[in-house]
């Protein structure tokens, strides 16, 4: 491990610094925190909840399981065979084994000697307690949020950092809430309110931003990276599909702050409301956002019992938090998941048609205009049927001239045996006969009209309950021609238990099982991963596990404190948003102190904001603020802003990138087109996910293709050329402040100047500074 | 590369001094005195400002470099290297039903057949070794005695898109990290003007899965391959638009430097340091990634030995002068994609006449890349690697023509350099070539051999996701197969 930083140990330095103990051996042990992050690191592994790994039959993670094989002595540790076995020269006998590579160090040897002198108590895993109400101070004058933050900073001798200064704190919240800067005037506006009243304006700032329809288009996008939204079918062929309905239903529900239980409910098992609505089934596109395999000969089933893999696995990770898809092919290690209850919950997945659905235009009144289809088509059948007689005559009296001046599609029809003609055809025919005018021609051409308003529609990828359930076993090694024993939908045991409205329960039993309040699970993980999100890192460094072998989170009151506020707050993610912007842990100043260098320099205390690099979309959208030529239209199909020649060529397939023309080619990033096998190279440079598997949490790399992409492609040339216009219109002082919000320095302006008006502009959106959040 | 060679020591030389004068710190002393002046102390260490730093090995490597020849669609081993006499006495007879009970295939349920084909191929034995080969490697025929053929090859999956991704990455499973991203990883690069895993293209289209063959998955961005291309910009958005002069280009990135050095003293945040060094790098492969593709300074004789007629063309004979031409320029991980490999007996891909072009255009260079390599004295630092994401059934397909179907229980492979031992052949398969008979070599037990000539222990080059530790060789037990190994 010596080339590599091993992200726990540090992780652990972490938590164990936000509780104000040194690395070394801890007064008092307590079982989650001290002991239970070595023996699932260094034990479970052979010693865990998989039966099918055991060694020697022992089990150290469930303690009287562990007193029957005598590991060990409760208040002995002299006597007591664990002691012995991690402390004894014999290679052959020394745990962990040599060639498992683990090692433990000396304090923790001292740590589980003295857990066993205590008496070897054991405790539940945190995250499966349903989190309690945190008690505050009663003479609190602090926001929360700030109260346990100041605890941990209290107890490391060290004191949060001063406010930011009014641009960039507005220049923060503007992108955290909506991924848009705030415009010069608006800037203006803050500046000069704070410093009458800093709070208020400040809170009016807020108040806006969450009222803002970009607010949905930021936060949606943060959604959709975890639902792997992407505008193809994935695998090798990855041919287009149209889903982005699904896309516009998330900016909609975040924008309308649809209670996160509801938001859950309607994505996992819309279709199965009652009297479900044509928004409620595009919902379940959540989970159509899987891949779809069209290469030839393959196994239809097996690429169908992958997404099913994907769905539970997705499931997990993204509502409990947990790493459940670990006990696909087995028990898992490390969690009390048995391989068998992986497989009820698939149950539920497994029940489903994937089916497209319409989805008209809100504006069409798809009733009314089908009725009148209806009626149109009876009274032309009507019609045509009283004219027979005529129609006939004219038909045989057609000279073989007048034929050949006839439209093809005519002639065809022509061609065919009276009797063998179709409606549409006779119709056509009618028409022909009239010579387009008329009477019939008024009924024919509605009837057009509305056929193609009709057809018009878009559609979009939902799940749909199949009257009779398919038959779900235990899959060996998750290998799915070979079944085992037979399932029923279910949950696993640690967890709170369903209730049924159906027997047995199905997917809208599942959903509200996800969001029952007894679920020690969700409003956790939702908290940590929006807090992530302000602060680059969540208070569970592992925003995917909160299982057994997580990491304990670096505040655990603040955790509980904001999981049950959320809940509080009848899951209102904006009123969590909220609580967040307006603590001053959030908007303190992100610069680094000589002091934080030395204490912590990871920033995991928060004695300091997070410079953060914006997210992909973000980049783009920002460079397309500041130099006036951003679209906020909302929603819609995706668009084809320029792309570099070539990149679609990769995969096996070559697509086709019709460039979009006027305001489309300069939409917000996240209406960009994506192909899973071929992702347009200015997003994915940027850690843009590419629609795999659900992303909890996008890398943020600083790599030299992200350089040449803001230097040389031709959409941030263009945005360059028009930021140009600017500084030749306003000046260079004010294509600054575009850019990163703050006025220049004297000496900043000076190297700006040296250079030519485009170039200025070029340097101005290659900053580190314009595609960073300070 | 020899050490001794006074064009290495000169270019060794002039790295340097670029890598201190730009990369490390533009000014670091200067950087130094201004963070120190507010409080912020030294300037950040190296690691900060350059995660493609090289690295210590876990043990010390027998290898540097690693160049993949991917025949994308699963090239036939049984009209290639594979000499199965019985098969040809056999040819039309079903195959005896020992061999398919239980085993699942592509095209189960439509072209696919049970019937035994032999191969019209005429074989030979070649070498000191005596290895065995058909008349479609001339070339690989003359160097059997310099390479290591693996005929006991298999990996789980049948199907293109997640076999190449099982090859790649150990799983068929997309978003996890390629074999070129580990590397990069576990050891850094070498080269600080290009980067350090690079993607060739050869064929009439890409290779199935795209992207995610050298994606990064897990692993930060830095890490992913990148596609080097025959036309247009070699990498994307690698040239300076063209109204731009090259003087402008570099007083823009001058001018970033120094603002952005304004905002690290500012700030004190160590990723403004790294962007910088981005920069740099960036600006530094405006230049060398040209300058790598234009091979107009290569002798008529280089060109020959690859088979290089328009030197401007893009081939697989070009990708493969190009490939060590990166190596030499100490590019960690080459890997060279070349399509159309997937003979199944259509109208555009059978064995009569398209395989036979397809090893017309592979077999020179292949055996040329070997060649210039050694004469070079960089093979022995540099694994190169022949093989496809599965072979081919000893039973034939019959579509409009004759071809075989996917098959992973038996293909072959061949290495070279890099410490593999040459000459050898290893494992042996049964009479038709289905399966081992003795020595089997899974994917991932390749996977652990190819770390370990590295200098790196599959078991310990892992990252942690979604509580599960992933490596390239997976969950199960994978094995270094030392009998390849000298």
């Amino acid at each position: 491990m010596s080339f590599m930083k091993h992200p726990f140990s540090l992780i652990l330095l972490a938590a164990s610094l936000a509780q104000g103990v040194a690395q070394s051996v801890p007064a008092k042990i307590e079982f989650n925190r001290d002991v239970r992050p070595i023996l699932s690191d260094n034990c479970y592994h052979c010693h865990g909840n998989d039966p099918s790994h055991r060694k020697a039959k022992l089990r150290l993670d469930v303690r009287e399981a562990a007193l029957e094989q005598e590991a060990f002595v409760p208040g002995k540790p002299e006597q007591s065979q664990l002691i012995e076995r991690i402390l004894t020269d014999d290679a052959d006998e020394l745990m962990p084994p040599p060639d498992s590579h683990k090692r433990l160090s000396a304090p923790q040897k001292e740590i589980l000697k003295r857990w066993i002198a205590e008496g070897a108590e054991y405790q539940p895993h945190w995250a499966f307690v349903a989190p309690k109400p945190v008690g505050l101070p009663a003479a609190l004058k602090s926001h929360p949020i700030d109260h346990f933050i100041q605890i941990t900073l209290q107890n490391n001798g060290l004191t949060a950092s001063p406010a930011a200064e009014p641009a960039t704190l507005i220049r923060r919240v503007s992108l955290d809430l909506t991924g848009l800067p705030p415009s010069p005037a608006e800037v203006d506006a803050f500046v000069q309110a704070s410093t009458a009243d800093a709070e208020s304006a400040y809170r009016a700032v807020v108040d806006r931003l969450l009222g803002s329809p970009h607010y949905g288009e930021r936060w949606g996008r943060w959604w959709l990276d975890q639902a792997r939204y992407a505008d193809s079918n994935g695998y090798s062929i990855d041919a287009p599909r149209q889903i982005w309905k699904y896309r516009d239903w998330v900016i909609e529900a975040f924008n309308a702050d649809l209670p996160f239980d509801q938001f859950t409910i309607e994505q996992l098992a819309g279709d199965l409301l009652p009297e479900a609505t044509v928004d409620q089934k595009v919902a379940t596109g959540f989970h159509r956002n899987t891949q779809i395999n069209e290469e030839g000969g393959i196994d239809k089933e097996q690429f169908r019992i992958d997404s099913v893999f994907d769905r539970v696995a997705t499931t997990g990770t993204v509502w409990l938090g947990l790493t459940i898809g670990c006990a696909q092919c087995h028990d898992h290690k490390f969690d009390p998941i048995a391989q068998q209850e992986y497989y009820r919950l698939f149950a539920f997945f497994n029940n489903q048609d994937e089916p497209e659905l319409r989805v008209m235009d809100p504006v069409v009144d798809a009733g009314a205009l089908t009725a009148e289809l209806e009626d149109l088509e009876g009274r032309i059948k009507k019609y045509l049927e009283a004219r027979a007689d005529e129609l006939s005559k004219w038909e045989a009296g057609l000279t073989p001239a007048a034929i050949k001046s006839l439209p093809p599609q005519v002639r065809k029809i022509l061609a065919e045996p009276a009797e063998k003609r179709s409606l549409a055809q006779r119709r056509t025919l009618g028409a022909a006969a009239e010579g387009g005018a008329g009477r019939f021609e008024e009924m024919n051409g509605r009837y057009q009209e509305i056929d193609a308003q009709l057809n018009k529609s878009t559609t979009t990828l939902v799940m749909q309950e199949r009257p009779q359930p398919r038959r779900t076993t235990v899959l060996i090694k998750g290998d799915f021609t070979r079944p085992a024993e037979e399932v029923t939908p279910g949950t696993p045991a640690v967890l709170h238990p369903i209730a049924k409205t159906t027997n047995p329960p199905n997917r809208l039993d599942l959903a509200r099982w996800i969001m029952r309040p007894d679920n020690p699970l969700t409003a956790r993980v939702m908290v940590n991963r929006v807090w992530q999100q302000y602060f680059g890192r969540g208070l569970v460094v592992t925003e995917n596990d909160f299982g057994l072998t997580s990491t304990p989170p670096s505040h655990p009151e603040l955790l509980d404190w904001l999981a049950t506020t959320l809940v509080d707050r009848k899951w209102s993610l904006k009123e969590m948003h909220r609580v967040i912007v307006t603590s001053h842990t959030y908007r303190q100043s992100s610069s680094d102190r000589p002091e934080l260098r030395e204490k912590d320099p990871d920033n995991f205390l928060l004695a300091r904001q997070q410079r953060l690099r914006l997210d992909a979309e973000i980049v783009r959208d920002v460079a397309l603020t500041a130099s006036g030529l951003l679209s906020r239209k909302l929603g819609g199909p995706p668009v084809y802003p320029p792309i570099p020649d070539g990149v679609l060529n990769q995969g096996q397939s070559k697509r086709t990138w019709k460039e979009s023309q006027g305001e489309d080619k300069f939409r917000r990033g996240l209406y960009t087109f994506v192909y899973r096998a071929s992702p347009p190279p200015s997003l994915s440079v940027f850690d843009a996910p590419e629609g795999f598997t659900t992303c909890t949490r996008r890398i943020r790399s600083n790599t030299p293709l992200q350089a040449l992409t803001l230097m040389n492609d031709d959409g941030f040339f263009e945005f360059a050329t028009a930021l140009e216009k600017i500084i030749q219109k306003d000046g260079l002082e004010t294509a600054f402040r575009r850019c990163t919000t703050r006025a220049p320095k004297p000496d900043e302006l000076a190297v700006l100047e040296k250079l030519d008006t485009l170039n200025a502009a070029r340097a101005l959106l290659n900053l580190d500074e314009t595609v960073t959040r300070e | 590369m020899n050490p001794m060679n006074p064009d290495n020591v000169l270019r060794d030389l002039t790295r340097r001094h670029f890598f201190s004068r730009c990369s490390m710190g533009v000014g670091s002393l200067a950087l130094a005195s201004l963070m120190a002046g507010r409080g912020l102390g030294a300037a950040p260490a190296p690691q900060f400002g350059n995660p493609l730093q090289p690295k210590p090995t876990h043990f010390p490597a027998k290898a540097k470099n690693v160049i993949f020849l991917f025949m994308a669609g699963g090239p036939s081993q049984l009209d290639m290297f594979e000499h199965k006499p019985l098969l040809t006495q056999l040819n039309g007879k079903p195959i005896p039903e020992s061999y398919t009970a239980g085993k699942r295939f592509a095209f189960m349920d439509s072209s696919h057949r049970s019937d035994l084909l032999g191969s019209r191929r005429s074989f030979q034995q070649y070498g000191q070794s005596g290895k065995w080969v058909s008349d479609l490697l001339p070339y690989t025929a003359g160097m059997v005695d310099d390479i290591t053929l693996v005929t006991t090859c298999k990996t789980d999956l049948f199907n293109h898109a997640p076999a190449k991704l099982f090859m790649n990455a150990g799983s068929g499973v997309f978003g996890r990290p390629s074999m070129g991203a580990w590397v990069t990883y576990g050891l850094g690069s070498e080269c600080d003007d290009l980067p350090g895993f690079v993607v060739l293209q050869s064929g009439p289209r890409g290779p199935r899965g795209g992207a995610v063959l050298w994606g990064s998955g897990i692993l930060p961005t830095t890490y992913q391959g990148v596609p080097l291309r025959n036309q247009g910009d070699p990498i994307v958005n690698l040239s300076t638009p063209k109204s731009i002069s090259q003087g402008q280009q570099r007083q823009l990135v001058d001018a970033v430097r120094d603002l952005n050095m304004k905002r690290l003293v500012e700030t004190g945040d160590d990723e403004i340091h790294t962007r910088i060094n981005a920069y740099e790098m960036a600006y530094r492969m405006q230049t060398s990634a040209p300058e790598l593709m234009d091979i107009k300074e290569e002798s008529q004789a280089t060109l020959d030995l690859y088979g290089i007629k328009d030197p401007k063309e893009t081939s697989f004979a070009r990708n493969c002068l190009l490939a060590r031409r990166l190596v030499e320029r100490g590019v960690r991980f080459v890997q060279l994609y070349d399509t159309n490999w997937d003979h199944h007996g259509g109208p555009a891909e059978n064995l009569e006449k398209h395989l036979p072009e397809k090893c017309r255009d592979i077999d020179q260079p292949c055996a040329a890349l070997v060649r210039d390599l050694a004469s070079r004295g960089l093979l022995k630092d540099t694994i190169v690697i022949w093989g496809g994401e599965f072979g081919r059934t000893p039973m034939g397909e019959v579509r409009e023509s004759t071809g075989r179907n996917h098959h992973i229980d038996a293909f072959t492979m061949w290495f070279a350099g890099g410490g593999f031992k040459p000459g050898l052949t290893y494992g042996t398969t049964d009479e038709f070539g289905f399966g081992a008979v003795e020595n089997p070599a899974h994917v991932h037990d390749i996977h652990a051999t190819l770390l370990h000539q590295l200098g790196l222990d599959h078991k310990q080059l892992f990252v942690r996701s979604q509580g599960l530790d992933f490596r390239l060789t997976g969950v199960e037990e994978a094995r270094v197969i030392r009998e390849l190994l000298v």
